[in-house]
């Protein structure tokens, strides 16, 4: 009886090196699964346009509010922000082509080229956060369990860049609700590994792609807050969502100059 | 020789005899020379200023910097394996007095308080024995930037960012890959504002702007070169010199472009190159966004210069003629016992000339005393103007060579301005000038 419990006993501590690691690797393809789930809800595989809303609020200074127009297109990643409020702002606008960010100001005429990090308008917005979801191609997912996020239940997992790729943020962290699998919370790292900011995703809308021949799901509202000026926040709306084909030779400078005088 | 003398010597008589007329003139002569004394002061002052908080805060006599790009669109104003570009610039600048390294950066310092963007100058306090000369630490110790992750910010600093010394700020920045990080640095010094530079410059040990930027340890962003006293004002061609120097030894240069650093971001990040570009620039190039007041006076100068020289000039000749006119018959009376006439030619110049060297000394003394007692005053100039005078306080500087140029320079013109009138003076026939009546 001695010997059976010994064996039992032995038996269970095996099992539970081993199970474990089992776990561990299925998580882990189930984290990568989940996450290019997260991208292929976003991604339409054509044409966007959309009109969005910034409201950005810091600590210290008057709010600043900006409209935009935002163009792009899946097949080479072309992007178009074009933003036509406050006045001060209108006709400004970034263009990204040959994966270079450029940046336009009616006022002098001028192209400049920007970097990808760029904090669009001023604001704690980056050109990523109103392209396409990318991050099963950039980061590597690790499972860090399950999270009750409100009424959801979130899965939980920390995203670290692939080698040889430049990312703004080199680690992330996500909260997916399980039922859904939108992002509900994201949280970005510095290098050093100090927080730098959160995101929320709120609501979720879906809209129907020609091109994919599905539905495309987007966040409907973004609420960023930066962690280190705890003050400072930005609050983006995504209106007026339409996949229908864009103009062949709308991702050029001439249109958008054009479009900005 | 003697004729020479005793001309001379009428000259300075007559000269005493008109004391009235004479008074009035010294005292116009001595009030320009003093206010071209006082002009130069401001000038030389001024440059000395500009130089001294440049050289220390930002630059070198000369500069080897540069960018390096990682893509097209990402440039670092860093210069990798900085020893051997040290080296090249030791063996083929022989003006060179000492040179340091420092790390060049942009980012923001955010505090609990407040956040701001400032330039983050990387150093070795150890090795920068003329920057703990020249700023002036109002709380804290300069030293404890030894220490890692430390930072010295400039008084106008602390008040937005509302810090104390061993209060902590974060520097957020992007690495050159475009990566987002962090460095929380504790404050240990306090300086003294030095003008429009201080208002965004900080100070930080090296290995943090190296950490803050993800940097190899063989990596800088700038070689300053400070040249022996006597050279400073060759540095352009030291620094045209070190552009073909470099280019021999293999190294990619940028145009030359007489810019500070931080204006050429957006001309690097247009160009399609990748990796180590040198930069050669002057302190000149480094500040050129300040050196316009330094023309401004200089143009000031000229024009004063140019409308109190016309005064003279028509005050001299004007008394020269009434001079003349008053002394006709003595002009008579002198050719007539034997006066030739350069006689009479060089004792109206030679009257101007002691006009003129009397005035010029003595506006030369009054402006030198007025420079010093101004410096002794340390009068406090408005923040406005702070700004570009990189100091809080007006410092004038007298150069005794430009001193003695004024002086030479004035007295030549008040001599130049009795010629023709001398000259017509001389021309007087001795009978109808004796028979002058006026």
């Amino acid at each position: 009886m001695s010997r059976m419990r010994i064996t039992c006993a032995a038996a269970a501590l095996l099992a539970s090196f081993i199970v474990p690691g089992i776990a561990h690797a299925a998580s882990k393809q189930e984290m990568v699964d989940l996450l290019k789930a997260v991208d292929d809800r976003q991604r339409n595989q054509g044409d966007w346009r959309s009109m969005i809303y910034m409201e950005q609020k810091e600590k210290g200074k008057v709010d600043v509010a900006y409209e935009a127009l935002v163009f792009r297109r899946s097949q080479d990643q072309k992007f178009i922000i074009l933003f036509s409020k406050p006045k001060a702002s209108q006709g400004q606008g970034y263009l990204r082509i040959d994966k270079n960010l450029w940046f336009y100001d009616p006022s002098v005429g001028k192209w400049e080229r920007r970097t990808e990090r760029e904090r669009i308008g001023g604001t704690n917005s980056r050109r990523s956060d109103f392209d396409e979801s990318r991050l099963a191609e950039e980061y590597d997912p690790e499972d860090n369990g399950e999270a009750k996020l409100g009424a959801y239940t979130a899965q939980v997992m920390t995203l670290k860049g692939k080698p040889n790729i430049d990312l703004a943020f080199p680690v992330l962290k996500l909260w997916v609700d399980k039922e859904s699998k939108n992002v509900l919370k994201r949280q970005e790292f510095a290098l050093s590994g100090k927080l730098l900011r959160t995101s929320y995703y709120p609501k979720w809308k879906k809209a129907y792609s020609e091109s994919k021949k599905t539905d495309v799901w987007f966040p409907e509202e973004m609420r960023f807050y930066d962690e280190i000026e705890k003050a400072n926040s930005t609050l983006i709306l995504v209106k007026s969502v339409d996949m229908k084909p864009l103009e062949a030779n709308q991702f050029t400078k001439a249109w958008l100059e054009s479009k900005s005088r | 020789m003697t004729n020479l003398i005793l001309d001379f010597r009428i000259a300075l008589r007559s000269l005493f005899q008109h004391r009235r007329r004479t008074f009035f003139l010294v005292t116009a002569i001595a009030g320009v020379t003093g206010l071209l004394v006082l002009l130069n002061a401001l000038s030389t002052g001024v440059s000395d200023t500009m130089i001294r908080a440049a050289t220390t805060l930002s630059s070198g006599h000369v500069n080897v910097g540069g960018f390096f790009k990682v893509t097209s669109s990402q440039s670092g104003p860093v210069v990798t394996e900085f020893a051997k570009v040290a080296k090249v610039v030791e063996q083929n600048v022989p003006e060179l007095d000492h040179w340091v390294h420092r790390g060049r950066g942009w980012a923001k310092a955010i505090s609990d308080s407040g956040s701001m963007q400032v330039g983050v100058t990387g150093i070795d306090i150890k090795n920068e024995p003329d920057l703990r000369r020249v700023i002036s630490v109002v709380s804290g110790r300069i030293e404890d930037l030894a220490e890692p992750n430390t930072m010295m910010v400039f008084e106008s600093q602390v008040e937005r960012l509302k810090v104390k010394v061993g209060d902590a700020i974060t520097i957020s920045a992007q690495t050159n890959r475009g990566a987002a990080n962090t460095v929380d640095v504790r404050i240990v010094a306090i300086a003294k504002d030095m003008g429009l530079m201080s208002k965004f410059g900080t100070f930080v040990p090296i290995d943090t702007t190296r950490a803050l930027y993800q940097l190899r340890p063989d990596t800088t962003g700038v070689i300053q070169l400070y040249v022996k006293p006597k050279f400073v004002p060759h540095v352009a061609e030291i620094a045209a010199r070190m552009r073909v120097t470099l280019e021999k030894a293999g190294y990619l240069l940028m145009d030359a472009d007489a810019n500070p650093f931080w204006m050429k971001f957006q001309t690097v990040n247009r160009e399609d190159w990748t990796g180590q570009k040198l930069d050669v620039t002057t302190w000149e190039d480094e500040v050129s966004f300040l050196t316009w007041t330094l023309k401004v006076i200089s143009v000031l100068k000229v024009v004063l210069l140019t409308i109190l020289i016309a005064i003279v000039i028509t005050g001299i000749m004007n008394t020269m003629w009434i001079a003349i006119r008053e002394r006709t018959r003595e002009i008579g009376t002198l050719r007539a016992i034997g006066m030739q006439r350069g006689g009479v030619l060089r004792m109206f110049l030679f009257e101007s000339f002691q006009m003129g060297l009397i005035g010029t000394v003595a506006g030369a003394l009054a402006g030198s005393a007025i420079a010093a007692l101004v410096n002794a005053a340390h009068i406090r100039v408005p923040l406005s103007v702070q700004l570009f005078l990189m100091s809080d306080q007006l410092h004038l500087a007298i150069d005794v060579s430009a001193l003695a140029k004024s002086v030479f320079m004035i007295t030549a013109i008040t001599t130049l301005a009795a010629l023709y009138p001398a000259y017509r003076a001389a021309r007087l026939p001795p009978v109808s000038a004796m028979s002058h009546f006026g």
